[in-house]
């Protein structure tokens, strides 16, 4: 455990457990605690990442390996987004209002151990941990599909989890120890690796159910569709990426793949990976429900991700890390835009809506911004997480990865360009007339989000500096 | 920093982030934000025409910002980027002016402008960038600016065709970046200047011609283009004459003529290849009856011209297409913003509505007339010496059947565009009740535009000077 960074999930925690008694004498109280938590951990955070000095520093600076610190930030970006967003979206009468924000900062306290943790077994208690907070999530709609998705969450995930933890017994068995600098150090040893790597690949099988990788993604798009609309964006947005993204890429550096000892492993992973890009990206060009088409889409990114992974090299963790980031920026700005549109429109299906840019505007050009990243279209943020994952596989000589990762960007733009064109761009329909812009509470998390994307594209290089320390410090 | 180095940052940096101050100056005023949007186009022109006396005086300015990986961000004028960035600047704000007018009842304004500012500024920026990789970063940005202004008029016919132009070039786009990976990996740089007169493997070339191909509308991707012809004429103006399609031919230019020695298999493919896409969009210019596809289809048939010249591999043609590229720029713009205030004014693209018009249009017609003269290639128009460079060059090295297949769609040129200007101008009138004659800043920029053509022609000594001295010094592999 990082002590450092210790704090970041005590805290919510700690607000966690006072909400629901602060909210018997205030309602409201609730929202604010949980925004004031959450706001708090990112100005700390911001003071010990961005000043002056340690930019300048070239971020040699930063406590830990830089990388629990990174997503620590992603995650409370994140999740204040969603709670401020659900502080003027939800029900004032909501029942359980208070519990809700009481189970957003548990799964961001979760969350926050599971990137910080040193060893596996704190990995997968605190995934467990976010397992069962996610569930309480999604059930927070309590219609039909709420529940629905919900089960399917439950049935397909909690399978996950004994994998993990069978794959633990293994290598607890093989290695004595769970931590994961015995891992590190055994795998750059001779001794043969059989056992090891076959905990390992149990544990990244559990692991990849929990990203919704294809051939295990049957239960993304009805858990995402069917929760509650903030809820979805803090499904898709983080939780299953730190859940099942984050562990593969820390199992992908821990296992060495750019030395070659796992082989087989890491080829499994990249070419689950371009089967997700591929797989994902035509279904999301079939979908006729807003949420739906970015669950789909989600799949197609996290295959990006799974992809580099597996192959490995600093490089490819780069892009990795990078890719992650972006992910959790432009996939929560689309699904709070889908929340909005469910909010003024009533309905997310695309085929009821159109021309709504006139009257929402703030919504749209946010969308585009997202979509357009999403794609890889430069100078934005995604365009570089991609290039960084094309280069890599090029470097190594995989060409015909390189390629298809690529050009499946077209696909991307192209379900995204339908998108906007049902939704979005077009004459001003009676749909239109009737769907005024949210109020600006609603949209400044999206805003604030955009920002992030496009400063993150333009400041490429200061990012770039600060993901190669990450990875020099977790790889070699 | 020295002043042509300022002049140069100035001209990439002002436009693309001035665009976004638009929306700003829209919440002031109609006026503010119609001033502040040509007063950006005029700047820009000024600071790119402003590096001339640099670079005839046989220096280059440059700009470089570090980027991880050798991936910098470099900006250079030379010869050829300052000659192109100035074409572009001058018939985008001559279009500005234009649009203030012709825009003005319609809705999204702002957006308008703003689409357009931020065009031009990615258009500098691709024509001033000496990296590889930024010259694709500003070429995805000009996709995006044309997606939304082909989509401009918004109905589910506009966003569907914005949607293929997006598709089509990105698509290209996405190729082009396989090839510049390629090559990355092959000399570890993509400075231009670094890689000026190295070979080129076959592959990287192809990929990358790929997305000149799709970018400037040539055989096989040439359909985007006369669909794209839903948007404003103004739109179609800036993509099809003045900028879009000739980043492809700049591209071109930029990459196998002055950077890499094209292999010469390579060349000829491309030569085949335009001569097919001269005849084949020329041929359809003949049968359409829509005004503004009949122009674009001219569009493309005339770009196979360019690429013609800059294929053949020879000095006199090389700088005969640099010339087609000033003439053609200036006679096209001027023929589709003529098309805009007939269409405009007469609410129908379709020619067989028309006839007749020049009783009632004569400054139109006239500037027509003089457009259509110096796209045919008739002496004493800039469009005549650019044309007769571009043939006596490739004829000295080319082969017979390319020249053939040229001269074809030279000859198809003259016949659709005396059909066109027949069918619009002349004969009885077909059901229209004599249109009046467009607002004055419209027919005063499209008679500038024509006589500005028919003055290149007169002081043709100039411009040509310029393109042989840019050919001697630049060109890489030419005879």
């Amino acid at each position: 455990m990082d002590k450092g960074l210790l704090a970041y999930l005590l805290i919510p925690l700690f607000a966690a457990v006072i909400i629901p008694f602060a909210a018997r004498c205030r309602r409201k109280l609730a929202d604010i605690i949980a925004a004031v938590t959450l706001l708090a951990g990112l100005a700390n955070l911001a003071w010990l990442v961005l000043r002056p000095s340690v930019i300048n520093g070239g971020f040699a600076d930063i406590p830990g390996d830089g990388l629990s610190l990174l997503l620590v930030a992603t995650i409370y970006l994140i999740g204040l987004c969603v709670t401020f967003f659900s502080a003027w979206f939800m029900d004032e009468e909501l029942p359980n209002r208070p519990a809700y924000y009481s189970l957003i900062l548990v799964s961001v306290a979760a969350m926050t151990g599971v990137v910080t943790t040193s060893d596996f077994f704190t990995l997968y208690v605190f995934i467990e941990v976010l397992a069962v907070t996610t569930f309480a999530l999604i059930t927070t709609d309590e219609s039909a599909g709420g529940i629905e998705g919900a089960l399917k969450y439950f049935f397909l995930t909690f399978p996950a989890s004994a994998l993990i933890i069978a794959g633990l017994a293994v290598l607890l068995l093989t290695l004595g120890s769970l931590s994961f600098e015995n891992l590190r150090i055994f795998m750059a040893s001779d001794i043969p690796s059989g056992p090891v790597t076959f905990g390992a690949a149990l544990m990244l099988l559990g692991f990849l159910i929990k990203s919704g990788v294809v051939p295990f993604h049957a239960w993304t798009p009805d858990a995402y569709q069917g929760a509650y609309a903030p809820v979805s964006a803090h499904l898709a947005g983080i939780v299953t990426k730190i859940s099942g993204v984050y562990a593969i890429v820390k199992l992908a550096t821990l296992l060495r793949f750019f030395d070659g000892r796992a082989q087989g492993l890491s080829g499994m992973l990249m070419f689950l990976g371009m089967l997700s890009i591929a797989v994902g990206a035509l279904a999301a060009l079939r979908q006729k429900d807003f949420k739906r088409m970015l669950a789909f889409s989600s799949i197609s990114q996290v295959g990006y991700i799974v992809l580099a992974a597996g192959l490995g090299t600093p490089l490819a963790i780069m892009g990795a890390v990078f890719h992650l980031v972006n992910h959790a920026t432009f996939k929560t700005v689309l699904f709070l835009n889908s929340a909005s549109l469910e909010r003024s429109a009533g309905t997310t299906d695309m085929d009821k809506l159109g021309g709504l840019e006139h009257s929402m505007p703030w919504t749209s050009w946010t969308s585009v911004v997202a979509l357009l990243s999403t794609a890889g279209v430069p100078p934005l943020s995604g365009f570089w997480s991609k290039l960084l994952i094309i280069l890599a596989l090029w470097e190594s000589g995989f060409k015909t990865y390189a390629v298809l990762a690529l050009l499946f960007s077209i696909v991307t733009l192209a379900y995204f360009m339908v998108m906007q064109r049902k939704v979005f761009f077009g004459l001003k329909t009676r749909a239109a007339e009737n769907s005024p812009e949210v109020s600006a509470p609603l949209l400044a998390p999206v805003v604030l989000l955009s920002a992030v994307i496009v400063a993150l594209g333009l400041l490429f290089p200061y990012f770039y500096t600060y993901v190669r320390v990450v990875t020099e410090r977790i790889i070699l | 920093m020295d002043l042509p180095i300022q002049m140069l940052t100035t001209a990439v940096a002002v436009p693309v982030f001035g665009a976004f101050l638009i929306p700003l100056a829209g919440r002031v005023s109609t006026t503010a934000r119609n001033a502040f949007a040509v007063l950006l186009g005029l700047f820009t022109f000024v600071a790119a025409a402003s590096l001339f006396s640099t670079v005839t005086g046989g220096e280059t300015a440059d700009y470089a910002l570090s980027f991880p990986l050798g991936l910098d961000f470099i900006l250079s004028a030379d010869m050829l980027s300052v000659f192109m960035a100035s074409i572009s600047a001058f018939v985008s704000a001559i279009i500005l002016i234009y649009s203030l007018d012709y825009i003005s009842h319609y809705e999204n304004q702002t957006e308008y402008y703003t689409m357009v500012v931020l065009f031009l500024g990615s258009m500098m920026g691709l024509v001033f960038s000496a990296s590889l990789l930024w010259m694709y970063v500003f070429w995805e940005m000009t996709g995006f600016a044309s997606w939304r202004l082909v989509g401009f008029f918004r109905s589910d016919r506009d966003v569907a065709k914005a949607n293929k132009t997006i598709l089509v070039t990105v698509f290209g786009a996405l190729c082009m970046l396989i090839g510049i990976v390629m090559i990355y990996f092959d000399y570890g740089t993509l400075d231009l200047r670094a890689l000026h007169g190295q070979s080129i493997s076959y592959a990287a070339a192809a990929l990358i011609l790929t997305g000149i191909l799709a970018k400037s509308a040539t055989l096989p991707f040439s359909t985007w283009l006369p669909d794209a012809g839903v948007a404003p004429s103004t739109v179609t103006a800036l993509l099809h004459a003045a900028v879009l399609v000739k980043i492809g031919v700049y591209a071109y230019a930029r990459i196998f003529g002055v950077t890499f020695a094209a292999p010469d298999g390579f060349s000829n493919a491309v030569l085949y290849l335009a001569g097919a896409s001269a005849l084949v969009s020329a041929g359809a210019a003949l049968i359409e009856t829509d005004i503004k596809r009949i122009i674009a289809y001219s569009t493309v048939s005339q770009i196979a011209f360019i690429f013609l010249g800059l294929a053949s591999g020879n000095r006199t043609a090389f700088a005969g297409a640099l010339l087609y590229i000033l003439m053609h720029s200036v006679a096209k713009g001027g023929l589709f913003l003529c098309a805009g205030i007939i269409e405009q004014n007469t609410h129908t693209k379709d020619i067989n509505k028309m006839g007749g018009l020049f009783s009632s249009m004569p400054v139109t017609g006239t500037a027509f007339a003089l457009c259509s003269l110096s796209v045919m290639g008739i002496p004493p128009f800039g469009g005549f010496f650019s044309k007769f460079l571009v043939f006596s060059g490739a004829a000295q090295n080319g082969s017979l059947p390319v020249l053939l297949m040229f001269l074809a769609g030279a000859v198809m040129t003259l016949l659709y565009l005396v059909r066109l200007f027949y069918k619009i101008f002349l004969g009885d009138p077909a059901g229209h009740k004599s249109p009046r004659e467009g607002s004055y800043t419209m027919v005063a920029s499209v008679m500038a535009l024509a006589l500005i053509g028919l003055a290149l022609g007169a002081l043709i000594y100039y411009p040509s000077a310029y393109t042989e001295l840019l050919t001697a010094n630049l060109g890489v592999n030419l005879q």
